[in-house]
């Protein structure tokens, strides 16, 4: 312990002699949460972006679970044609650079699907409470399309980790059990859902949590197709008040704060499924 | 060939159902009245678009479009975007206009349209005492042992490669790492926009200098529309025009740009 403080506390002498930086934290209070003299304790940019930041990282992972589930099952099937398809998608998505899917990605999606599910006019014909609802669920109503095409692209990226990680699970359980449960007479979809899946599942608990909190860090990367996350708040309140290194050690904290709930949730999870 | 009759036919079908009847398309200016507002594209550029304390946008750019707006009759909506992307956002629909002090380049034009332009700057350099002091032109930096930094994707990073061809080029993504490297040591210039490295070098006299106190190179900025738009195009340089004559646009320009009394709004 002892150590560790001696080592911080060197790291941070060094670098104050080799930066040529006046710190300055007064003002970071004020961004997360900001007095309003009409509406009271009103969050501010760093907040607001840590609400997206959680509203991306939450519903990307629901739908990368859908994915996810539907290409394992896809590449454990007996059929070829399943197991091409989903073994194609999994390479291209590990193996094309986070960055690139992105960008290509999210100006496809934005510009030619969601056009057919017409969102804009879905949320200039909503009634109030219909907004209130979206506001809550997804943030700003003005801002959903871009939101949705951010989050299906995320998902579309995580979904095929989870399904690598779905595969090793339902493929760790052994031989022995398909061939008991087929014993007893259980049609695949049967031996899957009874007696393979429920087994496989707290062996998944695992990665799966790791792969959640490397979401909610990997989502950092939507500001660069400018979804109003975290990291675009941070970047905005950093140019804008000059104060970089301020800025973005608060943001770290907020980021390292939601991975460790998310590491701890995870962890009384697995314990859980352990007794 | 019973077959191969039936499925050329089916597809002839298919191929006339991709045929649309050809109908005027709304201009972008009807598109614009219709919706009520007016969708600008911008991003974080001290003084054209920045944040103040209570989080809002402000900035040069800022009143400029929200002037744009209620002159039009509607509403407007600044659209924070990446820099990067801005032209394939504005491209792909994301917003109607970028009105954020992009300045006018030829490659620029051959993706979107610009309007006249309504705003002066130029290029300009500030440079660090500790590493390259005593400095008088742009040539000067010209060496293979001096770091230069400048915005990625700005005139500012294309002049430092065509005029500073034997000096290291570092692009960053945003002006403040960029003046942080000057200030650190690590670079011996920042080449940005006017005003900015006067400044830099009012906020940091004991670390940075003027090598040169005017701007390098005359840039003119305007606000970029997708291309085929010639009747959004009229009105906005119609409006241009006007606010130039009866000097808005300069009383604006003089008030961000050339004194900072602003500055407490943004930092405390």
């Amino acid at each position: 312990m002892l150590a560790v403080a001696g080592f911080a506390g060197f790291v941070v002498f060094r670098v104050q002699t080799v930066l040529n930086y006046h710190w300055s934290w007064g003002f970071i209070p004020n961004t997360i949460l900001r007095y309003d003299a009409d509406r009271g304790w009103v969050a501010n940019l760093l907040l607001q972006g840590l609400l997206t930041t959680l509203r991306l990282s939450a519903w990307s992972m629901l739908l990368a679970c859908v994915f996810g589930v539907a290409i394992a099952v896809g590449r454990i099937s007996t059929q070829l044609l399943p197991r091409l398809v989903s073994g194609a998608y999994v390479e291209l998505m590990r193996n094309t650079p986070p960055l690139v899917l992105i960008f290509v990605g999210y100006f496809f999606v934005s510009s030619q699907i969601m056009p057919l599910l017409g969102i804009d006019a879905f949320v200039r014909t909503a009634q109030p409470g219909t907004l209130e609802l979206i506001f809550w669920l997804f943030g700003e109503p003005r801002l959903l399309k871009n939101f949705l095409s951010a989050t299906m692209v995320l998902a579309l990226f995580e979904g095929a980790y989870v399904a690598e990680i779905l595969r090793a699970g339902i493929q760790s359980v052994e031989q022995g059990q398909w061939d008991a449960a087929r014993a007893l007479g259980l049609g695949r979809w049967a031996c899957l859902r009874l007696v393979v899946l429920p087994q496989a599942f707290a062996r998944m608990v695992p990665p799966l949590g790791g792969q959640m909190i490397s979401l909610v860090k990997d989502s950092s990367i939507v500001s660069l197709i400018s979804i109003q996350d975290l990291t675009f708040m941070a970047n905005d309140v950093a140019v804008s008040t000059t104060r970089l290194f301020e800025t973005w050690i608060t943001t770290s904290a907020l980021y390292f704060a939601v991975c460790l709930l998310l590491s701890t949730g995870f962890r009384r999870l697995e314990r859980r499924l352990a007794r | 060939m019973h077959r191969r009759t039936l499925l050329a036919a089916a597809g002839a079908t298919a191929a006339t159902a991709l045929i649309r009847p050809a109908f005027a398309a709304t201009t972008l200016i009807d598109e614009i009245k219709a919706r009520g507002t007016l969708r600008a594209g911008l991003s974080t550029f001290v003084p054209w678009a920045m944040r103040d304390k209570t989080g809002k946008l402000i900035g040069y750019e800022l009143d400029v479009g929200t002037r744009l707006a209620s002159d039009l009759g509607v509403k407007y909506e600044p659209m924070p975007t990446a820099w990067d992307g801005i032209i394939p956002a504005l491209l792909a629909g994301s917003f109607d206009l970028i009105i954020g002090g992009m300045t006018v380049t030829p490659a620029r034009e051959q993706s979107v349209d610009f309007t006249e332009a309504y705003s002066f700057t130029g290029v300009a350099i500030v440079a660090s005492k500790k590493v390259a002091p005593g400095l008088t032109s742009l040539d000067a930096f010209n060496k293979p042992s001096l770091t230069v930094v400048a915005r990625r994707g700005t005139p500012a990073a294309t002049l430092a490669q065509e005029k500073l061809p034997l000096a290291t080029l570092r692009q960053f993504d945003d002006d403040a790492p960029a003046l942080q490297e000057v200030l650190n040591g690590n670079a011996a210039a920042w080449l940005t926009s006017a005003p900015k490295p006067a400044f830099a070098a009012v906020d940091h006299p004991d670390a940075l200098y003027l090598p040169v106190e005017k701007p390098l190179t005359a840039q003119r900025d305007a606000m970029a529309m997708r291309k085929g738009e010639p009747a959004t195009m009229a009105v906005i340089n119609q409006w241009i025009a006007a606010r130039k004559a009866d000097g808005f646009l300069a009383e604006r320009f003089h008030y961000w740009f050339e004194q900072r009394s602003w500055l407490p709004l943004v930092q405390s």
